[in-house]
């Protein structure tokens, strides 16, 4: 896609009506706050956007296996990391060789790509063998695969931080701007419209296609699913591809924003990814979208209450608390047990 | 998982020799390392055998994924820290830390046990996982403004442990304590596991909801098992913080979690002599292997991974060569086959002289109170009303859907209906949790079978008496003549329970696994496990589905003895007309939640509702 669209799509975006607020007598705290909102709610939805990506990826593996799928994180990480050599192998020096539309276009199309086949090796090799055995079974084989990844990733590529060069990616004039008090960036406005544009697909798959319908059937009840003649097999190795390709896309945008990553990255990022997931209620794609923007806004304006060290604990709170009052989240069911 | 382990037959002779000879061996072993750096290891080992021991609790015995384990561990080492160094210029003596240190490492077990217990498993794995992350963030940062944790640099430098006038001070001697109080816990794991804790925590891991409606109070075992293995992990964390003259906030990570898991794993979930070779294997592993250093995380996830697709129950499971098989009881001592009905046909002559016959009663027993019970949209149950008298045998019939078991799952507790209310001999139970109903002396069985697969006849029928057994975990570890009595008693009782089946449930059937025996006797043994609550009055739901034609009417009998002789008040739900025709005083007919029809058999059969709902409208 073309940058320049995207920028404006992303400004109008973020300029939304609700943000003009005229209080007259207000203590200087308070306005404060009020002024640098706007700049956090865009803030805000940049991390959702991302959030919500990872979210997508553990609610639609719940959904079907009733599964945490602890490894998330990790190829969320494995995302950034693609990201991250494709940009290197592309650049001489720090300079790109081609156009920067294209390297961004590459950079995330093969994260994902890489992502998604990771996805389904994982599933293969540590999910399919236990799908008829005890939950924690699971959970261990998916704790297994997380530790072996990103002990992978160590062992290859040492514990240094890698940091993705995008300067030279983007023409200097928007770089950084500023729309009214809020200064906005050209990767900022990348991330939120490739999120959403994922996600938006991801929804028109779910809701128009014969696959959609298949993938929704099979939440339902995996069992009746198979009796109505659809492949569940093949159905969960798509959840994978989809899931952890999202993920996968979601680690290379993150790296684009914060230019860095690491083989740890994905530990945080999956508990975030998790949190958000839970928030909109597990199991429910929509909700994962929701929670991810909600659980971006929560964390962006807390910053402007906690300090920044504590910016985790924020996010780690409000999962403790969704879970002991509202465990089915937003927009999830609550189900009678089956006796 | 682990298998079913026969019962061990050693005797008092035999036990002393081995611990003799156990505690000999690890007497010498220290003496035997060949340099420092060695016997380090030999002590790391014990200390990691404590901490495998008490994960193996939580995640072994009741099947709960804890993520903040290795946070308790930490807790521990820092409590002990800061109360016994130069951090606050607190120096209290060992002898007070060390159990401080457990207990306030339990506290904060409970504590986040309290506030998550009610999540499933995945979501209880979460959030323990956030709980260990905060605490790692708290022991970083918890340096400014008033420095209590030392943030990155830690606490180091602590007092000398001294121990009656014994100072701890070499590398000898720290391995001793740790293996001494390694020891302690060994023998700790060992006796909570075969009482009526480790009884419930298998039973909660096997299957919770059934659990629950055998009396076990889940949420409170649950959160015992999640405090304990906290006591344990606070334990050796002070242990190892004196052991390393220094705490780190890195001591405390997800890695050292990770390696605690897989010797659990290795082990075998819940099997303690596993558990303890895991803990030495991988601590004395890795030393080999260290010009691979770089490889041993990965091949911690590797182990995970593989093991759980090919050997879930360790290394261990399913190796009996140590375990001594008990005697079939139905042999004697020439080996040849004794009639195994024996016990079966003496409790009948006792019963054959017994010339009162129970028949129900003018009370009223359980009063089920104009019930509405709602799932989203369906009303299964609808303003339904009956009274279930005393000594009384009441079927409740009606086509599939009719909201039978869902007016079984809200007597015993499992629903909350959504209006109405039930109550037992005038006293409202509505809205109870099962396993207090069960106390109250109401118990049922399931339809679809719910027994404890993985443990044996005789577990499964103890699990029953859990709720009428008090002993607490002091009485346990330190075997009291209380527990000795209580467990005297579950097993006579039990027994005596069993044996009402005959040859069916006894005999070398004691010992076998529920999942062994035949479809008719699974069915036995839910009865007989509920029987084992001491209930009064027992749900039976669709006793003889399933069975052939034999089977069936040797229930019906049974089932009616149950009442005549025992003076049980039954209440069942049953599809089969001919057993529902032999035994009930009354019938009960249900369609859509609502009550067609009631009365004794033959009037409920004519009614023209019943016909309608069972064989379709006439054509007019």
């Amino acid at each position: 896609m073309a940058p320049r669209s995207v920028h404006h799509a992303g400004i109008r975006a973020a300029k939304g009506p609700p943000l003009r607020f005229d209080f007259t007598q207000q203590d200087k705290h308070m306005e404060i706050y009020l002024e640098q909102l706007p700049q956090q709610l865009v803030n805000g939805l940049t991390l959702g956007g991302v959030y919500a990506l990872i979210a997508i990826g553990y609610t639609m593996v719940y959904g079907i296996l009733f599964m945490l799928n602890f490894a998330h994180g990790e190829v969320y990480m494995i995302g950034g990391f693609t990201g991250w050599w494709v940009l290197h192998l592309l650049s001489r020096g720090s300079v790109p060789i081609m156009h920067a539309a294209l390297v961004i276009s590459l950079m995330i199309v093969l994260a994902m790509a890489a992502t998604g086949a990771l996805g389904v090796i994982i599933e293969r090799f540590a999910y399919r063998p236990l799908r008829q055995a005890p939950r924690m079974n699971l959970l261990l084989s998916a704790l297994g695969v997380s530790i072996f990844l990103q002990n992978l990733i160590l062992t290859y590529q040492g514990a240094k931080v890698r940091f993705f060069h995008v300067s030279s990616l983007i023409p200097e004039s928007i770089r950084v701007f500023q729309v009214g008090h809020v200064v906005l960036s050209f990767m900022k406005v990348l991330v939120i419209g490739v999120s959403f544009l994922l996600m938006g697909l991801l929804t028109v798959v779910i809701k128009r296609t014969k696959v959609g319908k298949a993938m929704r059937a099979t939440a339902q009840d995996i069992e009746a699913a198979t009796f109505m003649g659809i492949d569940v097999d093949r159905i969960i190795v798509l959840v994978f591809l989809i899931g952890s390709a999202l993920g996968g896309a979601a680690g290379t945008l993150v790296g684009l924003l914060f230019t860095q990553v690491d083989y740890y990255v994905g530990f945080q990022a999956g508990l975030k990814g998790f949190t958000a997931a839970v928030v909109g209620g597990i199991g429910n794609i929509t909700g994962a979208m929701l929670g991810g923007i909600i659980l971006g806004l929560l964390e962006s304006l807390a910053t402007t209450f906690f300090p920044s060290a504590y910016k985790d604990v924020v996010a780690f709170t409000v999962l403790i608390l969704v879970l002991i009052f509202r465990p089915s989240g937003l927009m999830g069911e609550k189900l009678p047990e089956k006796v | 998982m682990e298998t079913i382990e026969s019962k061990t037959a050693w005797n008092k002779r035999d036990r002393i020799l081995l611990l003799t000879g156990l505690v000999l061996l690890l007497a010498v072993v220290p003496l035997l390392m060949p340099d420092h750096y060695w016997l380090r290891i030999q002590t790391m080992a014990g200390l990691y055998i404590m901490l495998a021991l008490g994960l193996n609790v939580v995640a072994g015995f009741a099947g709960l994924l804890d993520l903040a384990y290795v946070a308790f561990f930490g807790i521990g080492a820092y409590i002990f820290a800061i109360l016994s160094s130069d951090q606050f210029g607190i120096h209290l003596p060992f002898l007070l830390t060390l159990p401080i240190a457990a207990f306030v490492s339990m506290g904060f077990g409970f504590a986040l046990g309290s506030t998550s217990m009610r999540l499933k498993g995945d979501y209880l794995a979460i959030v323990t996982l956030a709980f260990s992350q905060i605490f790692k963030l708290l022991l970083l940062n918890l340096d400014r403004p008033v420095n209590i944790t030392g943030g990155v640099n830690g606490i180091f430098n602590f007092d000398p442990i001294s121990l009656f006038g014994f100072r701890i001070v070499t590398p000898l001697a720290y391995s001793y304590l740790i293996w001494f109080s390694a020891l302690i816990v060994i023998a700790g794991c060992f006796r909570i596991k075969t009482s009526r804790y480790g009884r419930g925590w298998e039973a909660i891991r096997e299957d919770e909801l059934a659990a629950e409606a055998m009396g076990v109070n889940t949420t409170w075992m649950k959160l015992k098992a999640f405090a304990g293995g906290a006591f344990i992990a606070g334990g050796a964390g002070a242990l190892f913080a004196s052991l390393q003259d220094s705490v780190f906030p890195n001591n405390f990570n997800f890695p050292q979690l990770v390696i605690v898991y897989c010797m659990v794993i290795l082990g075998g979930l819940g099997n303690i002599p596993g558990v303890i070779l895991g803990a030495v294997i991988l601590s004395i592993l890795p030393e080999f292997l260290r010009q691979y250093g770089a490889y041993r995380m990965m091949s911690y996830g590797l182990i995970l991974i593989i093991l759980m697709a090919l050997r879930p129950q360790g290394i261990m499971g399913s190796v009996d060569f140590l375990v001594r098989k008990k005697k079939r009881p139905d042999k004697d001592e020439t080996g040849i086959l004794r009639d195994s009905t024996d016990l079966y046909y003496s409790r009948k002559q006792k019963y054959m002289g017994a010339d009162t016959l129970y028949s129900k009663g003018p009370r009223v027993f359980l009063d089920f109170q104009n019930v509405a019970q709602d799932f989203g949209g369906l009303r299964a149950v609808n303003k339904l009303t009956f009274q279930l008298h005393e000594r009384e045998i009441l079927s409740i019939i009606g086509p599939n859907g009719a909201g039978k078991s869902t007016v079984f799952n809200i007597i015993s507790g499992i629903y909350a209906p959504t209006s109405g209310g039930v109550y037992l001999r005038d006293r409202s139970i509505t809205g109870l949790k099962p396993h207090q109903i069960v106390s109250l002396g109401i118990a049922r069985t399931f339809q679809n079978l719910r027994l404890f697969s993985n443990m044996s006849v005789l577990d499964n029928a103890r699990v029953g008496q859990f709720c009428r057994t008090k002993s607490g975990p002091l009485s346990i570890l330190l075997h009291l003549p209380r527990y000795r009595r209580e467990e005297e008693e579950t097993e006579a009782h039990v027994k005596e329970i069993l044996g009402l089946f005959g040859a069916r449930l006894t005999g070398y059937r004691f010992d076998q696994g529920a999942s062994l025996l035949s479809y008719a006797n699974r069915r036995r043994l839910e009865i007989a496990r509920a029987l084992s609550t001491n209930a009064e009055i027992l749900l039976l739901d669709e006793p003889s589905a399933g069975m052939n034609p034999q089977e069936t009417e040797e229930i019906t009998r049974f089932i009616k003895r149950l009442r005549d002789i025992h003076g049980y008040t039954i209440l069942l739900i049953e599809h089969k007309l001919d057993v529902v025709r032999a035994i009930s005083d009354r019938v009960i007919a249900l369609d859509y939640g609502r009550k067609i029809a009631e009365g004794d058999y033959e009037e409920v059969a004519r009614n023209e509702q019943v016909i309608e709902a069972y064989l379709g409208r006439k054509r007019a």
